[in-house]
């Protein structure tokens, strides 16, 4: 080792801090002082067209009293919760099919992946708008007039408010269940195959292998697949603007929308930086808890 | 029929079941989109188009500014994704190649920022980018775009340096290459797919981006396409409903086209960085 070091820095021995810069100072001018900054905001009386004149917790207090917080956390966590059990159910059960399917090589995998990451790509403004034609409650609808072939419908689909929130849910499914694909797809390729080797000699059925296999060797991946998607859900809004608005009245009003709607609509920004602080501390806190819960289980 | 057969069939059942799911939207987008306006008021009846007709897509495109929109996107999207991997190769280097105390803290607190809503951070940001006049830039957008896409750039591109031998740059260090000439002359050569992977992702982020331009950008002729259709949809009546689904499927297919004709190395790429995340 001291021959390498007579010979200058090698491998290990140079000094980060150079390199990390460009990063860290990015990380700082756009992460780290904007969110101190939107803390500053939540403590004044700062409006969109007006600067702060003080320290006042009135936009806190007029936050936490406003009627319509309840309804829209509510309808947040509704929204999250169903996405995060229905992302993941069904990215499991694609990422397992698909792995299956290569196994015993089928036909068709590749395009099926393909399909679902396409829909993945599509923009979130782009989204909203599709599935508010496929929503259309007119009879030439897309979803209504399908089912007038078979003689159900027609469903109100954005317009009764809790068929609207059941739609916003759909038309998010669609696009975001790609990512719980994936890292689905890469944890269960990551399984060592004599595992399943083992049990089929056991002559183990599917079911027994799936939860004595499968099941716990991707735990670790769930756990972190739920906060990241429970975040990626909380962050999502741009979809649910195109589609709903927000409504019918507050039904679809997720808290990253009211958010929103606080700042650049109402221009009430010691209000807005209340809720953006709000969504800030729901996600931070659900990350911070999985990186904690993953140094405990590496240590 | 033996068990592995009727797996097969199950396999097939449930992935066809939900291609069903995945593929309505934009098959019924393309039908939309080719039907003229009689037909649009027929519904499942003209899944398939009896009268097919691009007038739609000639009426779009014939729009100068939809051509503009297109551009715009185009433009931030590409600056912003070479922004983000220009200043994600140095740390996603130092982060592969060095041991250094507080190393895990870089790599998780990167994690940790790409968690935050562009929402929080588009507050301060439109406030100050007001006071000092630097709204309605592109500039501003893309230097935005830069920062959002970082992180996730500097995770693909350690993974991507990670698989590169180390044995390759001691040698060139032997002859004696500095540090910096390394980098340039072997290790990013060598990492050339990572590198694409990373661009072509954030550039597909970017190009999904609606909140960033909506709130920097206030011309209609700064716009990039997602801003645009948007602004359409709101204009729009029942009558042109065959209008917006072709605005909206030239506005999806070139990230989507993009997508699918890369996916084998992105899907790779982001496939290692999931298993080594």
């Amino acid at each position: 080792m001291s021959a390498r070091a007579d010979r200058g820095p090698g491998p290990g021995s140079a000094r980060p801090a150079p390199w990390l810069a460009p990063a860290v100072l990015v990380l700082a001018a756009f992460y780290a002082v904007p969110v101190l900054d939107v803390a500053r905001l939540s403590l004044s009386d700062a409006t969109m067209v007006r600067p702060a004149t003080g320290v006042s917790t009135a936009a806190l207090r007029a936050i936490l009293t406003d009627p319509a917080l309840p309804q829209v956390l509510g309808t947040t966590l509704i929204f999250v919760a169903v996405n995060v059990v229905a992302l993941q159910v069904l990215g499991l059960m694609i990422a397992l099919a698909l792995v299956r399917g290569e196994r015993r090589g089928l036909r068709g995998m590749t395009a099926f992946r393909t399909l679902v990451l396409a829909a993945w790509v599509v923009p979130g403004i782009a989204n909203g708008l599709i599935w508010q034609m496929l929503f259309d409650e007119a009879p030439y609808g897309t979803l209504n007039s399908l089912l007038g072939y078979v003689g159900a419908g027609p469903v109100a689909w954005l317009s009764d408010p809790r068929m609207a929130l059941v739609s916003a849910v759909i038309a998010n499914l669609w696009q975001g269940t790609a990512f719980s694909m994936i890292v689905f797809y890469a944890a269960r390729r990551g399984i060592d195959p004599t595992l399943y080797e083992v049990a089929q000699i056991d002559a183990a059925g599917p079911w027994r292998i799936f939860r004595s296999i499968t099941l716990p060797l991707l735990r670790r991946a769930i756990a972190v697949n739920t906060v990241l998607v429970s975040v990626q859900t909380l962050n999502t809004f741009d979809s649910i603007l195109a589609l709903t608005g927000g409504g019918p009245g507050r039904a679809t009003e997720v808290l990253s929308l009211f958010t929103f709607n606080t700042v650049f609509y109402n221009l009430d920004l010691a209000g807005g930086s209340v809720l953006a602080l709000l969504l800030f501390v729901l996600g931070m806190g659900m990350t911070l808890a999985v990186l904690a819960a993953g140094a405990r289980g590496e240590g | 029929m033996s068990a592995a057969r009727w797996g097969d069939v199950a396999t097939y059942a449930v992935l066809g079941v939900l291609a069903l799911f995945f593929a309505l939207p934009l098959a019924w987008l393309a039908s939309l989109a080719l039907r003229t306006p009689a037909e649009v008021y027929l519904g499942a009846a003209r899944f398939i188009p009896a009268d097919p007709t691009l007038d739609n897509f000639r009426t779009i495109l014939s729009d100068p500014a939809f051509l503009i929109y297109l551009w715009n996107g185009l433009k931030l999207s590409a600056a912003g994704g070479a922004l983000a991997v220009a200043l994600a190769i140095p740390a996603a280097y130092a982060c592969s190649r060095f041991e250094f105390r507080g190393k895990t803290v870089v790599l998780l607190g990167l994690l940790a920022v790409q968690m935050i809503s562009p929402l929080v951070l588009l507050v301060p940001l439109y406030r100050w980018m007001s006071e000092l006049g630097l709204l309605n830039l592109d500039l501003s957008v893309i230097a935005v775009y830069g920062a959002v896409g970082m992180p996730l750039a500097v995770w693909l591109l350690k993974v991507a340096f990670d698989a590169i031998p180390k044995e390759l740059e001691e040698a060139a260090e032997i002859d004696g290459a500095s540090r910096l000439q390394t980098l340039a002359r072997i290790t990013l050569p060598l990492a050339r797919s990572g590198i694409a992977s990373a661009f072509i992702l954030a550039m597909v982020m970017n190009w999904s981006q609606f909140l960033i331009p909506f709130i920097l950008l206030e011309r209609d002729g700064d716009w990039p396409i997602s801003v645009a259709i948007f602004n359409f949809a709101g204009s729009v009546s029942a009558s042109t409903t065959q209008l917006l689904a072709a605005a909206c499927l030239v506005a999806v297919l070139p990230a989507v086209a993009v997508f699918v004709a890369l996916q084998r190395m992105i899907v790779s790429a982001l496939i290692s960085g999931a298993v080594k995340g």
